[in-house]
């Protein structure tokens, strides 16, 4: 009994000093957000007495963040869904259908992943200006699709392999087809991964800045990462400003991460077979 | 109600490979419990696929009432499968679960619900609607998975190996269930497994399968009774008959036999005359060795020596060794026989039982 009541004070212990460590960046950040540069200067750690409430619709109206805020929502919720939908159908494809080539195209596809960005960086920017999509949300969104389809499919391939094909053999002889199947079956048990690629797609893409800084320079085009960059000028930063637009950006993270999580815990295959 | 019907079905997967089914040309009557039975591999799960219209069939014909439906796809085809794994969708309900096929085929709402309701009261299922396949015991998915196949109320029901996750307590009444299931339909039935013993106690017929082709079709008794040849005679039983090798000696009526050191005369009633000098394989089934205070005519005494005592409460299992023979012979005995490991002593064979099959292992039937 002492050895347990032992045991879960140390793990409760050792859980709390790690969450501290993991939160810590955050809530810091969330302090200064309310606090202006110059307090923050005067004393880096100091709690946020009296709160500067009014930065952040500073922040939303007086620097153009609406514009970066829905820029950058337009152009990642748009690639997350193609994102979602064509990794899926590309994933369940490779899963569950035996062609010829099935292999190789997989190859292809994840061996894209080993280019840095770096290095197709450059022809990229050529492309999207010969296409005319250079400085555009359009092109943008294409580019995202185009580096994270090879992990989602990735991700979710090794997912729809793992649904036992006899239920697939079910819904046939259910009488339904296999577009039909997709939607109806392979999709909503392959839930809990595909709410991982969404957070995780999501996350990226929502924080991605260097191909964002490449192809966009258009005022009115800029994604929220972008955006916080505005703040920092070439002898001083807007610390304080940087943490309120930081907070800004977060918000729509911490609202996918919290509605997607719960899918992703349902044990949504128990039961399945056997 | 629906006879079907395959024509030399094959099954090729991989041209470098044999045959997954190979030729199998079987009648499933019209209300039929037609157990298809093997060892793994043997085919049969392929044959079941080929007739539910998941595989593509390679060369012959099958046919349902006479229509061949080789080229229908299996939702055209008004079957119903039940699968190993049951196969449940596990993001729906048990209500979900049972009206999915319905759903399909565009029947009312109200005469799914009726259907489900009414197929959920059958199956005892009426309380468990709303949950979702993994809230459910093994027992109670797998009567989800044979409503799913009765709410459809198909032309034929396909069943494979839906017994064998279950444990062996469950394994006994669900059995009974599916057997009464098809007394009330009265439906055609096309059962895979490698139990015997369902096998047996299910089947109206059973067809038995090895390496893709069908050996054997038969009531299940009589198919017991007269195996075809040494694979059946060794597959089916528990334990399998006493195959034993064999030369035909000089003796009254071309039956005597030479097995191991001992002389056996064979009765007209179960072997043909040979000519002396044929080898062949010598059959008794356990049930057919016991005790020599057993008296009949054509009762052989044997000399052996028993290596093992197997005591199963209600019957015992001596497995001896005759002189001048490798392999052992098994004797199912009364429970509490007094045999003893080591002991030298006789065993009496029914030679009215036995059997006896060529050198290419195919029975040797009396004449007449």
């Amino acid at each position: 009994m002492t050895a347990s009541v032992l045991k879960r004070t140390l793990l409760l212990l050792g859980l709390s000093l790690y969450t501290a460590f993991a939160s810590g960046p955050f809530v810091w950040a969330a302090m200064m957000s309310l606090r202006t540069t110059t307090e923050i200067h005067r004393s880096h750690f100091a709690l946020p007495f009296p709160a500067h409430w009014h930065k952040f619709p500073e922040a939303w109206f007086n620097s153009n963040y609406a514009t970066y805020f829905g820029n950058s929502v337009q152009v990642v919720v748009t690639a997350v869904v193609i994102l979602t939908v064509v990794g899926a159908m590309a994933a369940h494809c490779l899963a569950r259908y035996r062609f010829r080539l099935n292999r190789v195209i997989y190859f292809v596809l994840f061996s894209t992943i080993i280019f840095p960005p770096q290095i197709t960086i450059i022809s990229l920017f050529q492309i999207l200006v010969q296409y005319g999509l250079y400085n555009s949300k359009v092109g943008l969104t294409l580019v995202y699709v185009a580096i994270q389809l090879p992990l989602t499919i990735y991700i979710l391939e090794s997912f729809f392999a793992r649904i036992p094909s006899d239920l697939f053999d079910a819904a046939r002889m259910d009488g339904y087809s296999d577009w039909e199947i997709f939607w109806r079956v392979a999709l909503p048990i392959a839930l809990p991964a595909v709410a991982t690629t969404i957070i995780l797609n999501f996350i990226l893409l929502w924080n991605e800045f260097l191909y964002a800084v490449v192809l966009i320079t258009d005022e009115d085009n800029r994604t929220l990462p972008l955006g916080i960059q505005r703040f920092i000028g070439d002898t001083q930063e807007d610390v304080g400003m940087i943490a309120t637009g930081l907070m800004i950006a977060i918000i729509p993270v911490v609202v996918v991460y919290a509605f997607f999580s719960e899918k992703l815990i349902q044990g949504m295959t128990a039961g399945a077979v056997k | 109600m629906a006879v079907v019907t395959l024509d030399r079905l094959t099954k090729i997967y991989d041209r470098a490979h044999a045959p997954a089914a190979e030729d199998v040309t079987l009648e499933v009557r019209d209300g039929e419990f037609m157990v298809l039975l093997g060892p793994s591999g043997c085919g049969k799960t392929t044959t079941l696929r080929m007739i539910a219209g998941l595989e593509s069939i390679t060369s012959g014909t099958l046919s349902i009432d006479g229509r061949v439906v080789n080229g229908v796809p299996a939702k055209d085809r008004d079957i119903a499968m039940v699968f190993q794994s049951y196969a449940l969708y596990p993001h729906m309900t048990v209500r979900e679960n049972l009206g999915f096929g319905l759903r399909r085929r565009a029947v009312e709402r109200a005469e799914i619900d009726r259907r489900v309701a009414a197929v959920a009261g059958v199956l005892g299922l009426a309380g468990l609607l709303d949950r979702k396949p993994h809230a459910l015991s093994g027992g109670q998915r797998q009567r989800v998975a044979l409503g799913r196949a009765i709410v459809r109320d198909p032309k034929v029901f396909l069943f494979d190996e839906p017994l064998s996750n279950l444990d062996a307590a469950l394994r006994v009444s669900t059995r009974g269930e599916i057997a009464a299931l098809h007394r009330r339909l009265q439906a055609t039935m096309i059962y895979v497994t490698h139990d015997q013993v369902e096998a047996m106690t299910m089947g109206t017929r059973i067809c038995i399968m090895n390496g893709g082709r069908v050996v054997q079709v038969g009531a299940p008794i009589d198919v017991y009774r007269r195996p075809a040849n040494t694979f059946v005679a060794g597959f089916l039983g528990n334990p399998p008959m006493n195959l034993m090798p064999a030369v035909v000696t000089d003796g009254p009526g071309g039956r005597r036999l030479r097995v191991g050191a001992a002389d056996l005369d064979l009765p007209a009633g179960a072997a043909p005359s040979l000519a002396p000098g044929t080898a062949v394989t010598f059959g008794i089934r356990p049930e057919d060795v016991g005790d020599p205070a057993t008296t009949g005519a054509h009762r052989a005494g044997v000399a052996v020596e028993i290596v093992q005592v197997e005591r199963l409460g209600a019957e015992t299992m001596a497995i001896a060794r005759m002189p001048g023979l490798e392999r052992t012979l098994v004797a199912r005995i009364a429970g509490d026989a007094p045999f003893t490991i080591g002991e030298r002593r006789t065993l009496s064979l029914d030679l009215t039982a036995a059997h006896l099959f060529d050198a290419s292992g195919v029975a040797l039937r009396p004449e007449g």
